[in-house]
């Protein structure tokens, strides 16, 4: 990756060496590895007004075949700290309400992360690890996830998703996404998630040290830049545990062996299922997700089982009204709830045999638009 | 002017080509349809604000293709530029025969295999072979990778699905919802699957770009038959063929219905003349019950993710089921290579299922190779009535070891 903050004859001269233009001449050469290399100029002066063109060299072998990369709707963008792709909504990927399904937007975002980390050449075996992580066994795990969706795209709507990451305190890394309706040009969603380093064979936490720091710190915004605005910090709002009594529950869920990855582990979108699983016919039928927050505290393996519990999320000053188990559609509705019509639970997945927490969440509803 | 130069030297690679550049499928990464930004220098150049150079705006009049040499008159050149010139210069010298050779060569390469073929950015595909054909291509995104890291087989048929939807949508036979045509929609008549077959040469996997090749064609006389094909995109090679046979029914009364004149005026002439392509399997499917089967998984429910807009479950979600019950050497060691399904019955968000398989590898009719099993499945709810009935083969991946074919031996003994 080449970046240039000072421009001069030297360094433009050693970029063209390295970007090899001279090999670009060869047809064969340009066909396995259709490098996209432009020259990157940032200019000391900020009255100059050449007009940027951008230095990215995949000198890293690129996964796949380059036809899928002329054909991926994405790329860096101009400045290098943020990737954007466009996709479009497939039918497969809507669900009953013939939108989007949570899930879908879920594996979206982790498509973009993953081709971001993989266009500025991190690791492609999934983990989207720097070099250096690779030698230390390092690999990056979620630790929380917060999505909130204004708008459901639907089947054949074409969105595109901005994604970019920068540094969280000592130990993690944050990775932030907007999403657009390509036609009306409108946010609908935001992402935000935090993302720790673990030790691959000793799955401890570990904290970013400078090295690894200072390889991904390149591609990031030199300034802060949230998805959320500092005022909007359901993000990082703390999500209580669970307790008694848990209104719906949805016990002895297993991993299925499409629920795992690549890397042997169960895809983190499969705990949103999971989550939602327990929310009953009542509110799916007339609610959609208007926002989700997952902690994930423990890994789940493949043999594991899984209990999925759910519970309202009181407020200061709002009164539990004692109502009866298996709560009807009647009692949810007077419960907590704001003039907008608007659910708010809390949720917890673990372990069905020691009941050992895996996560914690929040969800909002709101009452479904007519479309 | 140096500047405008330049980037009239790169624009002038992305403007857009005449339509014999847009048929060739090996399109170079310069290269792009003009609609769509699909990251390369156009979508940046476009998505500067371009500064205003010298009183013109650079971008825009360079896109056209031509050496812009605006000869607005300019400011004294800042230093920076006087330190430039032979390079860029140089640039655009190097960047304009690269251009020409890589035109030649690419006129050289050009398949002519499938010369209607566009690549589609958006996957939305397009109608080929006088209007018969449908073809779309997908690239294999990472969540779609399963645990052997190849594309899984609901992956496969997601795509087939989602080609099947999109072919009744752009030859206009998309009434509301999916899969019926407006004279069905009138009647109260669906399509449903009944029989599915899928044979898979090579899984694709991530970064790879399939295309997916469909058509219909009657079968028998109020049958309709779907065929797809799956390639590679860029090598050719087969990877999926696969055959279904879809009935009509009324969404009422949930009885068949023979295809209506009106229907059939409206899809005969979608309907091609060709073989299937795929050899029928003729071979009766047995019925699995408790004594017959070997493994049985219970207890499976479905979840809101596996309803489709109808709030039937999805077909392509019970592969998945009826996999469940596979013994796990098998699904570790072997990866599935053919597979055929019968539907008997829907099922929705409150049915319970179980899961029953039967390997099978002695069976006389089909002649398993050396490592290769035949399994029998069959999915039904609690209280017998069956949903899907199945067969499937599995080959050994390709990097196995004896030791597995061991074990699977040892467990059925």
């Amino acid at each position: 990756m080449l970046k240039f903050p000072y421009c001069n004859v030297t360094d433009l001269n050693q970029a063209l060496a390295q970007c090899r233009f001279v090999g670009l001449l060869g047809p064969l050469a340009s066909r396995r590895q259709s490098p996209r290399a432009v020259v990157s100029c940032s200019p000391s002066s900020s009255e100059f007004s050449l007009t940027p063109v951008q230095a990215v060299m995949s000198c890293q072998q690129q996964v796949g075949s380059s036809l899928v990369n002329r054909l991926r709707l994405g790329g860096l963008t101009e400045d290098g700290f943020s990737y954007k792709e466009k996709f479009i909504i497939r039918g497969f990927e809507v669900g009953i309400n013939k939108i989007a399904t949570i899930e879908t937007i879920a594996n979206l975002l982790q498509e973009v992360g993953s081709n971001h980390a993989q266009s500025v050449g991190f690791s492609t075996d999934g983990f989207g690890t720097s070099p250096t992580m690779r030698k230390l066994h390092l690999i990056w795990v979620t630790a929380r996830m917060h999505i909130e969706v204004y708008k459901y795209p639907a089947w054949r709507d074409v969105i595109e998703i901005e994604t970019w990451c920068q540094n969280e305190g000592r130990i993690g890394t944050r990775r932030d996404w907007i999403l657009n309706d390509v036609a009306t040009g409108e946010v609908f969603g935001r992402a935000t998630s935090k993302w720790v380093m673990m030790n691959q064979d000793t799955r401890r936490m570990q904290k970013v040290s400078d090295d690894v720091k200072e390889e991904y710190l390149v591609f990031c915004p030199r300034e802060p830049r949230l998805a959320f605005s500092e005022k909007n910090n359901k993000s990082l709002k703390r999500i209580a545990k669970l307790e008694d009594p848990v209104r719906y529950s949805k016990l002895g869920l297993k991993p299925r062996r499409a629920d795992l990855d690549m890397n042997q582990h169960v895809n983190d979108v499969t705990y949103i299922g999971w989550v939602l699983e327990s929310i009953p016919k009542e509110i799916i039928d007339t609610h959609e997700l208007q926002a989700i927050t997952l902690d994930y505290r423990r890994e789940c393996q493949q043999y594991n089982v899984v209990d999925s519990l759910t519970g309202l999320e009181l407020t200061e000053g709002s009164k539990m009204v004692s109502v009866g188990t298996n709560g009807s559609a009647t009692a949810t509705a007077t419960t907590r709830e704001d003039d907008h019509d608007c659910h708010r639970f809390l949720h917890l997945l673990r372990l069905s045999s020691d009941g050992r927490e895996i996560n914690r969440g929040r969800t909002e509803w709101r009452k479904k638009p007519t479309r | 002017m140096v500047a405008t130069a330049v980037t009239s030297a790169f624009f002038s690679v992305t403007s857009s080509p005449d339509s014999s550049d847009s048929k060739n499928k090996k399109l170079g990464s310069i290269k792009s349809k003009p609609s769509v930004s699909s990251g390369s220098l156009q979508v940046k150049a476009n998505a500067q604000a371009p500064p205003k150079i010298n009183g013109t705006v650079a971008v825009t009049t360079s896109v056209e293709g031509s050496k812009n040499d605006d000869g607005a008159s300019s400011p004294p050149p800042r230093t920076f530029i006087n330190q430039l010139p032979d390079w860029s210069m140089l640039l655009a010298a190097i960047t304009t025969i690269f251009l020409a050779a890589e035109k030649q060569w690419m006129m050289l390469d050009w398949k002519p295999r499938r010369p209607d073929m566009v690549i589609d950015p958006f996957g939305i595909g397009k109608i080929v072979q006088d209007g018969l054909v449908f073809s779309q291509n997908f690239s294999i995104r990472s969540y779609e990778i399963g645990v052997d890291q190849t594309a899984s087989i609901e992956t496969l048929m997601n795509h087939l699905q989602e080609t099947a939807i999109n072919h009744c949508r752009s030859a206009g036979l998309l009434g509301e919802g999916f899969g019926a045509t407006p004279e069905m929609c009138k009647k109260n008549l669906i399509w449903v699957v009944t029989r599915m077959q899928v044979v898979v040469d090579r899984y694709p996997t991530w970064g790879d770009v399939v295309q997916v090749d469909t058509w219909v064609s009657a079968s028998g006389k109020n049958g309709m038959r779907r065929d797809w094909l799956v390639s590679n995109s860029e090598t050719g090679e087969i990877l999926t063929r696969a055959t279904s046979v879809w009935v009509m029914m009324n969404k009422l009364t949930r009885r068949l219905s023979k295809i209506p004149e009106e229907v059939r005026g409206e899809i005969e002439p979608f309907f091609m003349s060709s073989d299937p392509v795929l050899a029928e399997d003729s071979q009766k499917l047995v019925k699995l019950d408790d004594s017959t089967a070997e493994h049985v998984c219970k207890g499976l429910t479905p979840k809101w993710s596996d309803l489709d807009v109808n709030q039937h479950v999805n077909n392509v979600k019970y592969i998945g089921w009826i996999l469940e019950s596979a013994p796990l050497p098998i699904l570790e060691s072997h990866e599935l290579s053919a597979m055929t399904l019968e539907y008997r019955r829907e099922c929705g968000r409150d049915s319970v299922l179980q899961s029953l398989t039967t390997v099978s590898d002695s069976n006389t009719e089909n002649a398993v190779n050396v490592g290769e099993f035949n399994c029998q499945h069959l999915l039904r709810l609690e209280d017998g009535a069956e949903i899907v009935r199945g067969r499937t083969r599995w080959r050994p991946k390709l990097a196995e070891s004896s030791a597995n074919m061991d074990q699977i031996s040892a467990e059925r003994a």
